[in-house]
């Protein structure tokens, strides 16, 4: 025990001694009010557009709008503690969170705070929450493929480390698990990854975390939580903060994925701030600067030059519409500001079709200079295909009497439109994915009943897998399928059909000799 | 030693303030045009805050909207007519017309800030923990008026809860050498120290 005295007794004669060092000079101002997340503050006359200030209670802000005689300031953190009258400080730096290695695998809030329980983040590193998007100059075209492990992704709408893919969709229809699928399936690619949850309903968020968890996604990944029952500044800061995490990893050369769910969320609660600043309000009472709160996010995914160590950051935007309605505000917006988008639709989605991603729609612009050689192959034009199928499918329905030809495509068609069906938290390699859209493709399947198109494939994929190792290895290793490894793989096909045949004609002897 | 209430009003109107600033600058350079702006100031602000103050419903009167400008017109001849300035009173007389005689005291106050601003003057606030005599007071000043290379207008309050040491906020700005803030920062830097201890495992917990 006297130990222990004398030791905090050292201590605090330490801190005494350095007791008389400087002044403390700080710029104020005073709350007038508050409320809603916002505080309007007098004085400040110094404080600069993007500033943190410190309210009493270590409780941060940002100078939000500098007016003649007052500054508007949005509060990070619980403005219920902040009352009327208190006094504000100045900090001269602008809002930072902590980055690095140390935030991977945890759940953090905006501000960069554990909320995982698993105690605090410990780093020195930091990046402020708001910075500039890397110029021409500072980029390389996007080339190397970031596989989500969908096969209709993968195959139809590629995309490239570096490029800002958009989720887009109505309620339930699958876009969160596009952008959790697309997480799970950088296991063992050395990507790190940042999912960002804004005005989810925490309960949701926390099977998103249990999903990841359980998938081991979690040694790799970052949650950033804003749930819909935190304050409007938090959420809206949240895609920036998400941002400067993953940044980090892309100037350290390294690779990252970022998936925003979702940006109508977040547009919305910069709405709330703007109208409760009194910021004029335009179309859908969202601020004139809607567009630039998402192009600046957007514009910070990049794929970077040598120079600057080829890092990349690639981000999946989602954004939620009304009744498909894609030409509101926030939908165009992001749809022009990004590479390309996956449009998802319910009808596809309650017909069975899982990704019920709508080939006709659905584009990506710079993916197919990053899609591998072997996947453009078999691929290209599939996306076509299926648009020009979904036109005849259509039409055949009105009953009319078909041509041979056309009833062909339209069989081709369904057993395309089969194979692509996938499974939640299954991702597939781009091995397997060429393969089976191969068969789909080259017309392998046209003969195999449409139910039973999903088990072929899986019989198919076993049956590479088990009897022929080195063709897949092949394939992995070159990226491209060469005249001899397509040989092979019809090789593979015609055996993998007749020994299919020969099973199926076995069980039929079995059950007639019974 | 100016009483303006300042920095230092809890309540703060914007909106007021905004168009006080309009008036006092009307009145502060008129005033300078007439040649005689200190003692303008000087009685506008015997008008506001000694005046006024002992007389309630002169207040009342002063910003009732039910009351006519010309009525207002009329007191104001009576009060100060042949007792102030004429520019003072023509001050007075533009505020009445406008309805704005109720917020004499800010514009009042708007008034002495913008005529300390063009004289180089900036208002600064003196915090201690017991009351200073004039020797010290001065000295204080002067001292800092030395370190920031300005002039002042000073004000001296006391306030027993900085403990001890001086706090002098010069416009936004705020030098800060009090005792309550050095124990502030001692007991953050020591919880800093423990927490740093505790998350790199060097803490050794003794029982």
């Amino acid at each position: 025990m006297a130990h222990l005295t004398d030791e905090i007794a050292s201590v605090l004669r330490e801190e005494i001694s350095r007791y008389q060092s400087g002044i403390d000079v700080r710029e104020v101002g005073r709350v007038l009010e508050v409320g809603d997340g916002i505080a309007r503050v007098w004085g400040l006359s110094g404080v600069m557009a993007g500033e943190m200030v410190e309210f009493p209670g270590g409780i941060t802000g940002l100078a939000f709008n500098l007016e003649e005689n007052s500054v508007g300031v949005i509060i990070l953190g619980d403005y219920l503690k902040v009352t009327e009258g208190d006094e504000v400080k100045s900090t001269g730096r602008l809002l930072s969170v902590p980055v690095g290695d140390a935030v991977i695998g945890r759940v953090l809030d905006p501000l960069g705070n554990p909320l995982d329980g698993k105690g605090p983040v410990v780093t020195e590193l930091r990046r402020p929450v708001e910075t500039l998007a890397p110029g021409v100059a500072e980029r390389s075209p996007v080339r190397e493929p970031m596989q989500t492990g969908i096969k209709a992704v993968d195959a139809m709408t590629p995309i490239g480390r570096g490029q800002r893919e958009l989720i887009i969709g109505d309620r339930k229809t699958g876009k969160t698990a596009i952008g959790i699928d697309a997480i799970i399936n950088q296991k063992n690619s050395g990507v790190k990854c940042f999912y960002v949850a804004v005005g989810q309903k925490d309960s949701s968020v926390a099977v998103a975390i249990d999903t990841l968890r359980k998938y081991g996604a979690m040694d790799y990944t970052t949650v950033i939580v804003s749930g819909a029952s935190t304050a409007a500044p938090l959420q809206y800061i949240a895609p920036y903060s998400g941002t400067a995490m993953a940044e980090h990893f892309m100037y350290n050369g390294q690779h990252a994925l970022i998936v925003y769910d979702d940006l109508s969320k977040q547009a919305t609660a910069y709405r709330q701030l703007s109208l409760l600043m009194r910021r004029p309000p335009g179309r859908e009472a969202y601020p004139g600067d809607v567009f630039y709160a998402h192009s600046r996010l957007l514009e910070r995914s990049a794929k970077l030059s040598k120079e600057l160590g080829g890092g990349s950051l690639t981000s999946l935007p989602i954004i939620e519409t009304l009744e498909g309605e894609v030409s509101a505000y926030i939908p165009t917006n992001v749809i022009s500001i990004t590479d390309g988008q996956i449009y998802l639709q319910p009808d596809l989605f309650f017909a069975g079709q899982r990704p019920a991603m709508n080939a006709g729609i659905s584009v990506s612009r710079v993916g197919g200079a990053a899609q591998t050689k072997s996947m453009k192959k078999v691929a290209g034009g599939l996306r076509l295909d299926l648009a020009s199928f979904r036109e005849l499918e259509a039409f055949a329905q009105l009953g009319t009497d078909l041509d041979a030809a056309t009833q062909q495509r339209l069989d081709r068609g369904y057993r395309m439109v089969e194979l692509l069906k996938q499974g939640q938290f299954a991702p597939m390699d781009m091995v397997d994915q060429v393969l089976s859209i191969y068969a789909g493709t080259r017309g392998h399947l046209d003969e195999v009943k449409r139910d039973e198109v999903a088990d072929w494939e899986k019989g198919f994929l076993t049956f590479v897998r088990d009897q022929m190792p080195e063709l897949r290895k092949r394939i992995d290793e070159s990226k491209e399928l060469d005249s001899e490894s397509e040989r092979q793989l019809e090789a593979a096909i015609a055996e993998f059909k007749r020994q299919r045949a020969a099973k199926a004609g076995g069980s039929k002897q079995l059950a007639g000799a019974r | 030693m100016s009483t303006a209430t300042n920095t230092e009003t809890a309540h703060v109107d914007i909106a007021a303030d905004r168009v006080a600033k309009i008036y006092a600058q009307a009145i502060v350079e008129a005033a300078d045009a007439a040649g005689c702006r200190r003692d303008v100031l000087e009685e506008l602000g015997l008008l506001a805050r000694e005046v006024l103050p002992k007389v309630p419903e002169a207040v009342a009167v002063f910003s009732s909207p039910k009351i006519s400008a010309e009525e207002k017109g009329r007191i104001i001849d009576r009060l100060a007519g042949s007792r102030m300035k004429p520019t003072t009173v023509n001050a007075l007389h533009v505020l009445a017309r406008h309805g704005r005689l109720g917020m004499l005291g800010v514009v009042v106050d708007a008034a002495e800030r913008l005529a300390d601003e063009r004289d180089g003057k900036q208002q600064a606030t003196f915090t201690t923990a017991v009351p200073l005599d004039a020797a010290e007071q001065s000295r204080i000043v002067g001292e800092t008026e030395k370190a920031l290379a300005a002039s002042l207008k000073p004000r001296f309050v006391v306030d027993p809860t900085i403990i001890g040491g001086l706090v002098v906020r010069v416009g936004d700005t705020i030098y800060d050498q009090s005792v309550a803030t050095g124990l502030t920062r001692i007991s953050g830097r020591l919880n800093q120290r423990t927490i740093h201890a505790i998350q790199n495992g060097e803490y050794t917990w003794h029982t």
